[in-house]
């Protein structure tokens, strides 16, 4: 999920109150909504993401960032990036949390920027190493949030009908 | 900020005024009524009487981009250029009529186009779903190829869509396409994404070609065209067309995301069939290596796609659930385009 647990709730309930509630003649029904709407905002209050993927997304992040700057640190190449290597605090909140996976995202991709810039002259073999750390860790975070993902429902949205 | 759009009756009171103006009498317009379909532009149908100053009713096709929309701001030029520029060809689609960039007419940039009856065969089925009966798929499909092959045939440094061009040529095409997108990215990604930028130094790096420049749909799939009676009507929404590689728009319509479940391009084409079909009609080779580069290319043009739907929920523009449901399919996209990487 790329959008941020307040906002989903938000949209959630001016759908059913723009879309749903307008359309529903039912009384029942569009109590029933309005119970779905007080519950949504609940969760808005008390509830966020949870945790575990992030934290394993973080891992295998830090999996291949502790591996390159070993491989980095084994040779003579100059010019290497600064890589994150901040402890995670202990009982991060989610926010923390995200900011850790995005900054360590934000070190995938400098790495790739680095390897066809000032990286260029990296002998190939350094190059495929880091490469195949690199891949490696950006697979797992696409496999762990596929993970975390129920199955999208868009024969459903584009018909209206159960599938 | 652009004047809102406004509900169905102000949006009547505004087209009937445009309208009166552009062909020089009064003209009425009954309830415009919306189409739910469609991620970006809205699209409306416009009863209109006396347009020719007579007392026939016409329904018209309005396609308006709001400033919320997924890939706002918009411009009508692209859509109507590539329509005029197919008037006359073999590529069944509606005429394009009035259009305008300027957003103080109608609210939002817009066009006017013919409306063609027929119904939409939908992409996204369920695992239940039977697939399309046989012989109506065929017919259907080799109209789909054909429309294709016509599409990519078109003589276009002769129509108005040239002016489009800005120096396009067969060894520049594929790079142009991706550092757009790459710019696209930038823009809409609401944090950094590294297997999307895999995906861009693969793209830049192994640049195919191009047979020929072609017009190019951009979003050419089941879905995106009308049928009735087993026969392909319209082929619709152009907003994406431009000028490049043909092989960009098999590369799209050969998507997993279009096959219903299916073995089928587009629900409707075996691959085999397909690319030896629009081969014959286009008179070109396929390159099977291009159609890959372009299949890469397309996951990656389709996650940035869903990108722009999550910044767009996110930032308050649009509450359409589907935004946010097209946000998490990210993951999706890229993982298949890095399998596909994986297999080059």
């Amino acid at each position: 999920m790329n959008n941020s647990f307040p906002r989903l709730i938000d949209g959630m309930c001016a759908t059913l109150r723009s879309e749903v509630l307008s359309r529903l003649d039912d009384e029942f029904a569009r109590g029933q909504v309005f119970g779905v709407i007080n519950l949504l905002n609940t969760l808005k209050v008390r509830a966020d993401w949870s945790s575990g993927f992030l934290v394993a997304q973080i891992a295998a992040q830090r999996q291949a960032l502790d591996g390159v700057r070993k491989l980095l640190a084994d040779t003579s190449t100059i010019g290497t990036p600064a890589l994150p290597d901040a402890p995670i605090p202990e009982a991060p909140s989610i926010d923390q949390l995200m900011a850790r996976r995005d900054e360590g995202n934000r070190a995938l991709v400098g790495l790739q920027e680095w390897l066809d810039g000032a990286g260029r002259s990296v002998p190939d073999e350094l190059r495929r190493a880091v490469e195949a750390l690199l891949r490696r860790a950006m697979r797992a975070e696409v496999d762990i949030e596929l993970k975390y993902s129920p199955r999208p429902l868009f024969a459903e949205m584009s018909s209206g009908r159960e599938a | 900020m652009n004047a809102p759009i406004g509900d169905e009756a102000m949006l009547a009171a505004r087209i009937a005024g445009y309208l009166a103006q552009q062909v020089g009498h009064p003209v009425t317009v009954g309830a415009v009524r919306r189409f739910p379909v469609g991620f970006s532009w809205l699209t409306f149908a416009v009863p209109v009487t006396g347009l020719e100053g007579d007392r026939v009713t016409r329904e018209l096709i309005l396609r308006l981009g709001p400033d919320y929309g997924l890939f706002a701001p918009y411009s009508a030029q692209p859509q109507v250029l590539a329509m005029r520029s197919l008037e006359g060809t073999a590529v069944p689609l509606p005429r394009a009529y009035w259009s305008s960039d300027d957003p103080s007419v109608l609210g939002a940039p817009f066009l006017f186009c013919e409306k063609v009856s027929g119904e939409a065969v939908v992409p996204w089925v369920s695992a239940n779903e039977p697939g399309l009966d046989e012989g109506y798929r065929k017919a259907l499909g080799a109209q789909f190829i054909d429309a294709l092959a016509a599409l990519h045939c078109v003589p276009w440094v002769e129509r108005p869509i040239a002016a489009m061009a800005n120096g396009i040529t067969v060894d520049n095409a594929a790079q142009r396409n991706v550092a757009l997108w790459q710019r696209l990215i930038e823009r809409w990604a609401m944090r950094s994404y590294p297997l999307a930028e895999w995906g861009i130094r693969w793209l830049k790096s192994n640049p195919p070609r191009a047979p020929r420049v072609a017009i190019v749909h951009g979003d050419y799939r089941t879905g995106n065209f009308l049928e009735e009676g087993g026969r392909i009507t319209a082929i619709l929404d152009w907003e994406l067309v431009h000028l490049g590689d043909p092989h960009e728009d098999l590369g799209w319509a050969s998507l997993p995301m279009y096959m219903g479940g299916s073995k089928l391009i587009s629900r409707l084409a075996e691959p085999e069939w397909f690319y030896a079909r629009y081969a014959e009609k286009t008179g070109f080779e396929v390159s099977m290596a291009s159609v890959r580069y372009y299949q890469v290319f397309s996951l990656l043009k389709l996650a940035a796609t869903h990108m722009a739907a999550a910044r767009c929920f996110e930032e308050g523009r649009f509450n359409d659930m589907r935004m946010p449901a097209m946000g998490s399919q990210i993951a999706t996209c890229l993982r298949q385009m890095d399998k596909l990487i994986e297999a080059s």
